[in-house]
């Protein structure tokens, strides 16, 4: 059964709360393996993976040495140089910290990864706020890989006209503004053109819009949502009413 | 773009509206800073998932989303239009810096660029959708919203006042502007991440934690040294910009002819 674009954007935000709320290193790591067996089964990990780990490695990296190294707040001194001291606080503290945003980043990335953009804006309504977000939404989706390749053809051009990126902050500068400047011109006189076009179309018009796609979005998944939210915030509200107890 | 002349204007009860909603928005993030920075030595290293973090995701984001539903829809079409392009230079170049070995970010070149252009209000808005529609590669940077809206807003606020009129005063309004936007950050980076997520921004935060400093101190005074600077590049690189634009491009813009954003753009000239 092919799940709503809502019923996963629920299951991936409610999960990432409840994760968030729980803190617990356990159900962490249940989710993060969780959410590579789903991409997996998905068919998207290959794509996957590597912008998780584009996000994580660096994260993980700075948390490790941050805490491992130097945490004021540790007791236990595992090895020590000069300033720097490993403490079991600290490293356990990197971890958790690590294993609960990595659950987090997972858990969005696989409904990102997963989702048909044009379901998702189909089921947005396509007018007032939520039209305007669809539009920026979508648009911004499909302009990236152009604009990828946009850059690719300016710095091309600009390399057959001489442009040799040499070392130094200034030549750098100077090589980035050669490549800037064009990119940003095209870039907002094609705007123009596409305001012209949109409002022709009566972009910012009031009044109904006709879909001519339908995402079926049956009884079962609807309860689910709820269901889903419900949970985040009980989840949240525990958590809280936790706190204020233990205080 | 002219107002419609076929369809009858918005009623001033949703002017009202939009105008609470960007208040509440506002107090939101205010009310999310001032607890966090109030109570954060109970729970800061006692555990992550803290109720801090939940407070700090669901304040700020709250505060951002408000500030969208209140703005978006005022904004004129050429404005909606121009959002997606800054979001996608948002990404293409911070995308590129973060992954280095700079402590700098430079991911609101196009959130700036759109203040500069279209006034605060929309920098606020493209700020907060920047952080939102980015979330879709990168979930680390949807707890900024927020600050990104905030700094959408205040180069907006620079512009206006003629900031960007001479190309030395652009750096100057990034610097105080990123001061800002870099203490009201600093909480996000502390409760949520329990960090920064940069490598070399992270080598500053222990250089910092090294002499005792408690997480929260480290990360303002990191954000102290990395936000000016970042944004005062960033300023600069927005002003060659929009100096290198045609005038006629540049005219095309309401709020750059009626407040003379940038230099030789003055409406009686302007036809």
């Amino acid at each position: 059964m092919r799940l709503h674009p809502l019923t996963s954007l629920a299951a991936a935000c409610s999960t990432a709360v409840i994760t968030t709320a729980a803190a617990s290193l356990p159900l962490s790591l249940a989710v993060m393996g969780a959410a590579v067996v789903l991409s997996a089964r998905g068919g998207t990990a290959r794509r996957l993976l590597p912008a998780a780990a584009a996000v994580l490695l660096p994260l993980g990296l700075s948390l490790l040495v941050m805490h491992g190294l130097f945490f004021p707040e540790g007791r236990t001194v595992l090895a020590q140089w000069g300033v720097a001291r490993v403490t079991a606080e600290g490293l356990a503290f990197a971890l958790e910290r690590a294993a609960q945003l990595g659950a987090v980043v997972l858990a969005l990335l696989v409904f990102s990864f997963s989702v048909s953009v044009p379901d998702l804006v189909a089921v947005l309504p396509s007018r007032g706020v939520h039209g305007r977000f669809a539009f920026v939404l979508a648009s911004t989706l499909t302009l990236l890989p152009a604009i990828t390749s946009r850059v690719e053809r300016i710095r091309q051009a600009q390399e057959s006209r001489g442009l040799v990126v040499r070392r130094g902050v200034l030549h750098r500068a100077a090589a980035f503004r050669l490549q800037a400047v064009p990119l940003v011109l095209s870039l907002i006189e094609d705007a123009g053109t596409r305001t012209a076009a949109l409002e022709a179309r009566g972009f910012s018009n009031p009044g109904p819009r006709t879909s001519y796609r339908d995402v079926p979005d049956p009884r079962g998944q609807r309860v689910l949502r709820a269901a889903l939210l419900a949970a985040a915030a009980a989840a949240v509200a525990a958590r809280l009413l936790l706190t204020q107890a233990g205080s | 773009m002219s107002p419609s002349l076929t369809l009858p204007a918005p009623a001033p009860a949703a002017a009202r509206k939009r105008r609470l909603l960007e208040i509440l928005g506002a107090a939101a993030i205010a009310a999310t800073y001032v607890y966090l920075v109030l109570n954060q030595p109970a729970d800061i290293t006692g555990g992550p998932g803290s109720a801090s973090a939940l407070i700090a995701l669901s304040g700020f984001l709250v505060g951002a989303i408000l500030l969208i539903v209140a703005v978006l829809p005022t904004l004129p079409a050429s404005t909606v239009v121009l959002i997606p392009v800054a979001l996608v230079l948002n990404i293409v170049l911070g995308q590129f810096v973060g992954s280095t070995l700079v402590p700098f970010y430079l991911d609101a070149i196009g959130t700036v660029l759109i203040a500069v252009l279209a006034g605060p209000a929309a920098g606020a808005a493209t700020g907060a959708l920047s952080s939102i529609v980015w979330s879709f590669f990168n979930p680390t940077v949807l707890p900024f919203a927020a600050g990104a809206a905030l700094i959408g807003c205040l180069a907006g606020l620079a512009a206006r006042h003629g900031m960007f009129r001479r190309l030395y005063l652009a750096p100057v309004a990034g610097f105080v502007t990123g001061i800002i936007g870099g203490v009201v950050s600093a909480p996000v980076a502390a409760f949520v991440f329990g960090g920064t997520s940069g490598v070399a921004t992270g080598a500053i935060v222990s250089a910092f934690r090294s002499m005792g400093d408690t997480l929260l101190a480290a990360i303002t005074k990191q954000a102290l040294i990395s936000d000016p600077m970042d944004k005062a590049i960033v300023f600069t690189v927005v002003a060659v910009l929009a100096y290198a634009l045609p005038r006629r491009t540049r005219l095309q813009f309401p709020f750059v002819r009626r407040h003379r954003v940038l230099a030789g753009t003055s409406p009686e000239q302007g036809s």
